[in-house]
């Protein structure tokens, strides 16, 4: 388990396209600037797609997580 | 409005008027017969819902700003300036229509609804008032263009965990590499979307095949064309594009994205590769024997998507997988070329739960032919539609199983 | 009065027919004076060759047969009781010898060609009248169906006259008399004035001469286009 905290937790498995993107990008406003939102996907896609978002979001990705098949993302709301 | 905002978005109007563009916006006669051929209005009866309503919307605009009638007696064709509230009419007409193109195989003239709603995306674009999510989509694409390089080693070791999935359950065709990735010189590029789901089955049909096959680090799906940014749309293309060059792939293959297909077949232009469809690959292998397949028990439908279908022209392939592959399929329109729109198409299905109860109401007549069908299975081959049949079936309580064409043919596959 | 006969006679006619043809040709250059989009804009399947479906698309309009059988009879009436008027006003000119290989009377059906367009035009009005298509319909839908109700009916009046009761107070020749002054540009009216049909031509005349010149600025010109779009259409 990653000692890292966080807010919320949203659950972006098996979804189909485009919503890890649009889940994520709703997700984050709901939690306070400053506050951490951990991403759980199990889709490739995402390992590209979230580091893009967030660059175009304004967001920061604070640590990335692989654990059996699965890849947490902690990001922290900039804004 | 500001005279300087609207003279912006009058030159974006007028960049669009093409000889096509123009035919389509002057040639209607508002004979009312692709009233009833729109999913929406047949669903729900509102006029403002019948294409050439959507399009008169866009048309009024045109008479008052492009033509002498309009300029000169603006009442006779009710023209209207182009005001805030054009814009608000604009943003309703163009995010309604799922751009199917269903009411042209009912128009005597063929006039396009959907190029004409196009003009209203670009004017919205223009006037920043287009959908944040698409918009935020389409950068989120072209942002990944831009950085791939960094992004790489992230995608790999992901495409690396989704290669135990596919020896898993497909261990005799696997082979060495399951699921290649930068191979120059391969025949076929494989354009997927960020979902597992659009890697595995293809991975392991492809591999059966012996395909000489590279996934691409970009998904299919283009934002810029549901957004309707022409720029966008031309940037992310761009982005697999330049790939299949730098491989030198003979071939470009599209995943399960009705959009992602007929964008890359049509925009593409002279390359020396050619653009394909999955569905189209998946037919070849069978027509090849190139692979072997067993049937499948249960009984099973089609939905044709539009963009794959009635404006790609991808009919029979489908028909003959699934000939190959089930022994019980219903056709689920008496014609396909008239089959009905999933009402899942041009961004709606991105938008999400923005988009949900519109998109429930307005697919009251899918609901119907999935129900009439009388299978148990609904079988389709794009993304959206896929999505927005689920909504469909849970919303409506139809109790079917809606699967990927492709995801069926992997479950086919055998090694006798 | 007799004034106003010239005027509508001979002037606005000639004004008529200048408008509809410089206007028509300046619709038609402005047209391909603009660039090609060149994307594929089919609809599948395509069958080949393209053209030929297209030209059968545009001429025979099987989707509307397809969809609305009912709205179809009363398109052929109408645009083929169209064609055939448009010859016997050719006929009405000057003599044609190859149309007259089958020997008839000018102006085909003794008068029920003019009364079938009028209950087909009575037909459209009444579409527009109910929703769906009165949702779609702009005022110039609207005058376009009175100013050709209003054309077939004055014209019609002067065919049903010679042709039902027996009044013929003017003649092939009188009307051929007045049409071939006017092409030959040394105008006459004398052979059409001052009798008990002058007011029907004049109101037929009049009526036809505002379509001519509505022709290229509304709807009219989908007769053109629909050949254009219709081989998009098909790929």
């Amino acid at each position: 388990m990653s000692a890292m905290e966080f807010a919320k937790e949203i659950d972006l498995r098996n979804l189909p396209c485009p919503m890890p993107v649009v889940k994520i990008s709703k997700g984050i406003k709901e939690v306070a600037v400053g506050q951490v939102v951990k991403a759980v996907t199990t889709d490739p896609g995402a390992l590209t797609d979230f580091p893009a978002w967030a660059k175009t979001s304004g967001h920061q990705i604070l640590e990335t997580e692989e654990a059996g098949g699965e890849v947490s993302f902690f990001i922290k709301r900039l804004k | 409005m500001e005279a300087s905002v609207r003279d912006e978005l009058l030159r974006l109007f007028g960049s669009k008027l093409t000889r096509e563009m123009v035919l389509n916006l002057e040639t209607c006669s508002r004979c009312g017969l692709c009233t009833p051929a729109c999913h929406a209005y047949a669903s729900l009866s509102q006029p403002r819902y019948a294409p050439a309503y959507r399009a008169e919307v866009v048309r009024r605009v045109y008479k008052r700003h492009f033509t002498a009638q309009g300029r000169l007696l603006p009442a006779l064709g009710e023209a209207k300036p182009l005001t805030d509230a054009a814009l608000e009419e604009l943003r309703e007409a163009a995010y309604s229509c799922t751009g199917c193109r269903r009411c042209m195989v009912c128009c005597p003239f063929g006039v396009d609804t959907q190029q004409i709603l196009s003009i209203a995306k670009l004017l919205l674009v223009g006037a920043q008032a287009e959908p944040e999510i698409l918009a935020m989509l389409a950068d989120v694409s072209i942002a990944k263009g831009e950085n791939i390089d960094a992004l790489k080693a992230g995608f790999l070791e992901g495409v690396k965990r989704l290669e135990a999935k596919v020896v898993e359950r497909w261990r005799v065709q696997a082979g060495a590499t399951p699921i290649p990735t930068e191979v120059e010189g391969a025949d076929m590029l494989y354009v997927a979307l960020a979902g597992a789901h659009s890697i595995i089955p293809a991975a392991a049909v492809f591999n059966a095949a012996g395909e000489n096959w590279s996934l691409s680090f970009f998904e299919a799906v283009n934002f810029g064309a549901f957004v309707g940014d022409p720029a966008k749309t031309r940037r992310i293309l761009d982005r697999i594009v330049h790939e299949a060059r730098r491989l030198g792939v003979k071939e470009v293959c599209i995943c399960e994205c009705g959009t992602a297909v007929r964008v890359a077949k049509q925009l593409s232009g002279g390359q020396p590769f050619r653009v394909v469809s999955l569905t189209e690959v998946h037919a070849r292998y069978l027509r090849e024997g190139r692979i072997r397949v067993k049937k499948l028990p249960g009984s099973f439908t089609y939905h044709d998507p539009c963009q794959i279908a009635r404006n790609g022209g991808v009919y029979d392939e489908p028909r003959l997988i699934l000939g190959s592959i089930v022994e019980d399929f219903r056709e689920m329109s008496p014609d396909p070329r008239y089959n009905w729109c999933c009402g899942g198409g041009g961004g709606l299905v991105a938008m999400g739960e923005e988009t949900l109860d519109f998109r429930m109401r307005s697919s009251r007549v899918k609901a119907d032919q999935m129900r009439e069908s009388g299978a148990d299975v609904v079988v389709t081959a794009c993304e959206n539609c896929h999505t927005q049949l689920d909504n469909i079936n849970t919303h409506y309580g139809l109790g079917k199983d809606v699967k990927f064409l492709s995801s069926l043919l992997a479950e086919a596959l055998t090694d006798r | 009065m007799a004034t106003l006969t010239y005027i509508v006679l001979v002037p606005m006619t000639y004004l008529a027919v200048g408008v509809f043809a410089a206007g028509t040709l300046w619709r038609l250059a402005g047209l391909l004076r603009r660039p090609r989009l060149g994307l594929p804009l089919a609809v599948y399947p395509t069958q080949k060759p393209g053209w030929a479906y297209a030209l059968a698309d545009a001429l025979l309009l099987p989707t509307v047969l397809r969809h609305n059988p009912v709205l179809w009879v009363a398109l052929a009436l109408f645009h083929l009781g169209l064609l055939a008027l448009v010859l016997g006003h050719l006929e009405l000119v000057a003599d044609i010898p190859p149309l007259q290989a089958v020997p008839h009377a000018i102006f085909l059906g003794k008068g029920a060609v003019g009364l079938a367009m009028l209950l087909c035009l009575l037909y459209f009005f009444s579409r527009r009248l109910v929703s769906p298509t009165k949702d779609l319909s702009v005022p110039e839908d609207y005058l376009l169906l009175a100013l050709f109700f209003l054309t077939v009916l004055f014209g019609s009046q002067m065919d049903w006259a010679r042709n039902w009761y027996d009044y013929s107070t003017m003649s092939v020749n009188d009307y051929r008399a007045y049409l071939w002054s006017l092409v030959t540009l040394r105008p006459s009216i004398a052979s059409v004035d001052g009798t008990g049909h002058t007011f029907m031509l004049v109101a037929h005349v009049l009526c036809a001469d505002l379509l001519l010149m509505a022709f290229p600025f509304t709807k009219l010109m989908h007769a053109i286009f629909t050949f254009a779009l219709n081989r998009i259409r098909r790929g």
